[in-house]
């Protein structure tokens, strides 16, 4: 009953028209809006908005510095609507994309706040934690210390990043996991996802996120602990499964 | 068989009529009714009448078949609405002769006020063109043999123009090969106002040909097109392209920049309202300052205790390296602390417009700082549980 109601609650709402308002070249979106196929999950935008670009040094190049293409894509951007840029983005030096993502998928019941306040004291546990290290070690090895916690958390989450994943294929009334070679974007997202779920179930009870997150991290920089023994796990399973392979059609 | 005569049922006649399909009244009886013509676009130029005896039953037999006019039918309508015009000019004691169709609207609408809810439902007075759809003639002759070459295709017109702008490709490369061949061929680069048009759309060619055409129809089309732009054209050919190209707005020109005010001391401001979901902000943003931002009274960092409202906040300045520079007093009410953040944001972006100069204007626009963000809570639905949360599906 909830989903009838949810197409019979789209189709009107497609047909309010956007008007053939300025469509740029390209006829790419008009496929978008077919009369023959109701939508079910829309936004506020027309399909004709574009991302906003928040980037200030894209905008202070001079114009010498552009190729054709580029130019021709400043000129383009000239006539198209832009959506308003979200809360979370700002022009700041100190923002990170990947930073944001992981505060999003850590924060629960929407509590942002309190998800940012966790990553902050990640941050710094990290950065504390290597300080100590860098102190205690000797000259030579305080070379190999790396101390900004930004590449810390980079370079752990690439190393937890796996290169084939399984993917469960019904065939003959059975599921297979079946490898598959994954997008980069499916990568990064098990990465982070494994890494919370790591920090989330296996702590001990009075252990407080950012503690057990910095030390999770910092074994990951150094390919070691959990989350990088359980991307090993999953490039076993796909060896073992190499057999399957061919029930992949895409 | 041709007939000379033409009877036609009685039709309504109006100066004035509601916008929407002709209704003819059903009828049990038996009458004779006109095949309508029009001349359409790939010319055929003769209209012949062709008489059908239709039997009424007590449906409605217009909406059984489509509606058709006769040219004369349209011919008559436009007098009509010529002499309408004339009249309506007089009785609203403007001159006729300069009476344009903006000045008809707005007699009509203060002629005939109306509640209705439904604009199309209002009472109109257009030019019969707008109103009655675009039809074809009939396109063959008395013997039955059709007019065009390409008539057994179905879309005619659609086929005839794909015909023409592949037989000007064929030619100009023609040309370009003798060119070649000569050694007097050289590349040129096109500079050519590509920005700001844009291919016509398929609701717009369907228009333009009076023919129904398909998704792959219209992108075939463009793509022939496009292939005819990247060669060199004549004037002609440019022409012909040219005819399907519409023009495109400059979104930058779209924006209003507030006027700078100035105040008793002299110092110069600028105001303005900026909203995100139901918060409401109103700011006003000094030409000199030194950074100060003052909320309902306030200083910020009292009123979002939060880093990212505050990064919101300052997001317009640090985008135009104007950080310390202004001095911002602000009022907001409604919404949440984020949405408040935002409302001020756009407020603050619009007043700095007055002070920044066009480009950056610009610049802002396409960094999202111009916009107002539209998105809303979604409304509950009934049978679930919020806007998209289910009930638990239960078995049995």
């Amino acid at each position: 009953m909830g989903s009838s109601w949810q197409t019979k609650m789209a189709a009107p709402l497609v047909k309010t028209v956007r008007g053939w308002s300025d469509l740029a070249l390209g006829v790419r979106s008009t496929v978008l809006r077919l009369p023959g196929l109701i939508q079910v999950r829309w936004s506020r935008y027309g399909p004709e908005y574009r991302d906003p670009q928040v980037d200030k040094e894209y905008y202070r190049k001079p114009l010498a510095e552009l190729t054709e293409e580029q130019k021709f894509e400043r000129e383009l951007r000239k006539t198209q609507l832009i959506k308003a840029a979200p809360a979370m983005k700002t022009s700041s030096v100190f923002e990170d994309p990947l930073i944001s993502k992981f505060t999003n998928m850590m924060m629960k019941g929407g509590n942002k706040v309190l998800a940012r306040s966790l990553m902050t004291k990640t941050l710094e546990a990290v950065k504390r934690k290597q300080f100590e290290k860098y102190h205690a070690a000797s000259s030579e090895e305080q070379a190999t210390i790396e101390r900004n916690p930004y590449t810390i958390f980079h370079q752990a989450l690439k190393n937890c990043e796996p290169v084939i994943g399984l993917v469960p294929i019904l065939k003959g009334g059975h599921f297979y996991q079946v490898p598959v070679p994954l997008s980069d974007r499916r990568r990064r997202f098990l990465a982070m996802k494994w890494m919370i779920t790591e920090c989330r179930e296996k702590k001990h009870r009075r252990m407080l996120m950012p503690e057990k997150l910095s030390r999770e991290l910092l074994e990951a920089f150094h390919n070691q602990g959990p989350v990088i023994k359980r991307k090993h796990d999953m490039h076993k399973m796909a060896e073992a499964n190499r057999a399957l392979a061919h029930y992949r059609w895409w | 068989m041709a007939a000379p005569c033409v009877s036609c049922c009685a039709l309504l006649s109006y100066r004035l009529f509601f916008r929407g399909k002709v209704n003819l009244a059903p009828r049990q009886v038996l009458w004779k009714a006109a095949a309508a013509e029009l001349p359409t676009v790939s010319g055929s130029q003769i209209s012949r009448l062709r008489h059908t005896t239709v039997l009424t039953t007590k449906k409605n037999v217009a909406a059984l078949r489509r509606e058709t006019y006769t040219v004369d039918f349209i011919k008559k309508q436009i007098d009509e609405f010529n002499i309408g015009k004339r009249h309506l000019a007089n009785m609203m004691g403007e001159d006729p002769e300069t009476f344009t169709q903006e000045d008809i609207d707005r007699a009509i609408a203060y002629l005939f006020p109306s509640g209705l809810f439904e604009k199309r439902a209002r009472p109109i007075m257009k030019h019969p063109e707008q109103i009655f759809p675009k039809q074809k003639a009939i396109q063959w002759g008395e013997d039955g043999r059709p007019f065009h070459f390409l008539f057994y295709t179905g879309k005619q017109s659609y086929y005839s123009l794909m015909h023409d702008a592949y037989g000007k490709l064929l030619n100009l490369e023609k040309h370009k090969n003798e060119l070649q061949a000569k050694g007097l061929f050289s590349e040129e680069a096109k500079t050519k106002d590509l920005i700001g048009s844009r291919w016509l759309i398929k609701e717009e060619l369907e228009e333009m040909l009076v023919e129904k055409l398909s998704d792959q129809d219209y992108e075939q089309f463009i793509r022939l097109l496009e292939r005819l732009l990247t060669l060199q054209c004549g004037a002609a050919e440019e022409e012909f392209l040219q005819s399907f190209r519409r023009s495109v707005t400059i979104q930058s020109k779209k924006q209003l920049i507030e006027p700078v005010r100035y105040d008793k001391q002299g110092m110069a401001f600028s105001t303005s309202e900026g909203k995100r979901k139901s918060a409401k902000a109103e700011a006003v943003v000094y030409e000199h300052g030194s950074g100060r931002i003052k909320v309902n009274g306030i200083d910020y960092l009292l009123y979002f205790p939060v880093t990212q409202d505050r990064e919101q906040l300052m997001f317009p300045f640090h985008f135009l390296d104007r950080l310390g520079k202004h001095d911002v007093t602000c009022t907001v009410s409604g919404g949440g602390r984020s949405a408040q953040a935002g409302a001020i944001r756009l407020a603050v972006a619009r007043a700095l417009c007055s002070f920044v100069t066009e480009e950056e204007v610009e610049w802002m626009r396409q960094a999202g700082l111009l916009t107002a963000d539209p998105r809303i809570r979604e409304r509950k639905k009934p049978g679930q549980e919020g806007a998209r949360r289910k009930f638990t599906w239960k078995k049995r």
